[in-house]
């Protein structure tokens, strides 16, 4: 036996704490959605709005990321992760440092709990991102590393500007406006962070679920060097020349990245084996399609093709919230379903196939609750765009309350799933 | 010491046994999916075993190589199964069988 990655894959209290975190933080989030009522239709960088969208991108989104990767090091690394210690300190601190964030923009608490919570948050991440560097070291290196690593390398400096900005509300010292340096941090975050890691991870992920082999890796190679040159190059004209004529050259070439990545899948799709798609993966492709939005909102926004300013800003909102709605959302909301019931259906069943027969792991959800979460979910989405597009208040109204909908049905599966006993049948052999 | 006939009547029955092993995520046996390379029975209670994965970093490798091992001690608990896992030739979708096509509904 050799070359497997089964015996690296850490415990189970590594990682289900970060999927209970992350879909409690999912429900919490539309109920902040539903309080903060018409504060959605208002400038984007007002406190709730920002306290909804460092609940989303923090405690939904990148606590689950967290999880899913110390699972996934294994798979993408093939090696085991550095160590489960620092990831369990890295956990509690990250989970402390969320809650007070979220708390210091909620109540605008900008010049005194905020700076705590930053603080925290920085030390919670550098803690993540070390360990995966660690682990990286050991382990295999492949172009999907390669996105992996340059993903948390993003997360590391929109944390540590994130902290500067943090400390400039109770002590200023930096040259421009917060706003400014916010949409830097935004960046950094949604695109270098989140869509880099998502290219990364599903690579891996969607031929392994869809079965695809032979695929030419070539245009994952060049889209890693569009997307990162783009936006390193963006992120250093807005900091030091404080945005030039180039910029739509930098758009130019992450938009190009994107593209060859979704040109990939569409490979992928078309060499599948697998020829029905079950939920999670329509999840999935649906977020991998969503990337074409972000793109046009930006062209949008860069080229100021609307001067109404209300009309605008809501673009501005549009454009974070294609981003976390339409590709990082469904893309969890689909991947729990590949990642969390095989993590405990390896736990309960691992000593026991054979010996009995075991349920599969697709059975330890509801798959009617996943398909109702499905249409609900993407309800949701389409209502809720319209209501940013045309600031409608009670639209926005429907749409929070079908996206509590979503949550509640997710969180009925993930803890399904947590809390699945052990069911047997004596082999028939 | 066994017959040859005897050799290869056990040998099939270890393959009919492997096709009750499940890959638990495409949901298809491993003999259909084709990820059984060689089976050897020596004749007397080795059992050997050269396969692949449909990827080599198969999250669920361990649970297979284990399901494989118990399932065939059930049967014969006086046999020791050995299985080596080798990504060379590495898996392809031709080596699914017709039957395990059908079932894929590719």
């Amino acid at each position: 036996m050799n070359n497997l990655q089964t015996g690296n894959a850490p415990s189970l209290s590594v990682v289900v704490p970060h999927f209970v975190y992350s879909a409690l933080s999912f429900l919490c989030l539309t109920v902040f959605i539903i309080l903060a009522g018409t504060d959605v239709l208002g400038p984007y960088f007002s406190g709730k709005l920002v306290a909804i969208t460092h609940l989303a991108v923090l405690g939904w989104a990148s606590m689950l990321a967290f999880g899913a990767l110390y699972q996934l090091i294994p798979v993408v690394f093939e090696t085991a992760l550095y160590s489960e210690l620092l990831a369990k300190i890295t956990f509690w601190i990250f989970a402390v440092a969320i809650l007070l964030l979220v708390y210091s923009f909620w109540t605008s608490a900008y010049g005194t709990t905020l700076i705590y919570a930053s603080s925290l948050m920085f030390t919670a991440l550098s803690g993540f991102i070390g360990n995966v560097l660690f682990s990286q070291r050991m382990g295999k290196r492949n172009i999907q590393s390669k996105y992996v690593v340059t993903a948390i390398l993003w997360l590391l400096l929109a944390a540590f500007l994130g902290l500067l900005i943090a400390i400039n509300f109770k002590y200023p010292f930096l040259s421009q406006i917060h706003l400014h340096y916010l949409k830097i941090h935004a960046h950094l975050g949604l695109v270098g962070w989140f869509v880099t890691l998502i290219i990364g991870v599903s690579s891996s992920l969607i031929p392994m679920f869809l079965i695809s082999h032979n695929l030419n890796e070539g245009k994952l190679n060049f889209a890693y060097y569009l997307i990162n040159g783009g936006l390193l190059l963006l992120g250093l004209d807005w900091l030091v020349l404080q945005g030039t004529l180039l910029i739509p050259v930098y758009w130019v070439s992450i938009s190009l990245g994107i593209i060859l990545y979704l040109v990939f899948v569409r490979e992928v799709y078309q060499k599948r084996l697998r020829k029905e798609l079950d939920v999670g993966m329509k999840h999935t492709l649906v977020s991998v399609l969503s990337m074409l939005l972000p793109i046009l909102l930006s062209l949008t926004i860069m080229l100021k093709l609307d001067f109404q300013n209300s009309f605008h800003l809501r673009t501005t909102t549009l454009y974070g919230f294609s981003i976390i709605f339409g590709l990082i959302t469904p893309i969890i909301l689909g991947q729990t379903y590949k990642t969390l019931p095989f993590i405990i259906w390896l736990h309960k069943y691992k000593q026991l196939v054979g010996k009995y027969k075991t349920p599969m792991p697709k059975e330890l959800y509801s798959e009617r609750l996943v398909t109702l979460q499905f249409y609900s979910y993407n309800l949701a989405i389409i209502v809720l765009v319209t209501a940013l597009i045309t600031d409608t208040i009670w639209m926005i109204r429907l749409g929070s309350y079908t996206l509590l909908v979503t949550a509640v049905l997710y969180n009925l599966n993930v803890f399904k799933i947590i809390f699945h006993k052990v069911k047997t049948e004596r082999n028939p052999i | 010491m066994k017959t040859r006939d005897e050799i290869k009547e056990i040998e099939s029955e270890l393959e009919q046994i492997l096709y009750g092993v499940m890959d638990p995520e495409v949901e298809l046996n491993i003999v259909d999916l084709g990820l059984i390379y060689s089976l050897i029975y020596d004749g007397q209670s080795q059992v050997e075993i050269k396969m692949t994965f449909s990827t080599p970093a198969c999250p669920l490798g361990d649970a297979i190589l284990m399901n494989i091992r118990q399932s065939i001690t059930n049967v014969y608990p006086e046999f020791e199964v050995d299985i080596e896992v080798v990504f060379e030739p590495a898996w392809n979708a031709d080596m699914i069988s017709e039957k395990g096509r059908l079932m894929l509904g590719m």
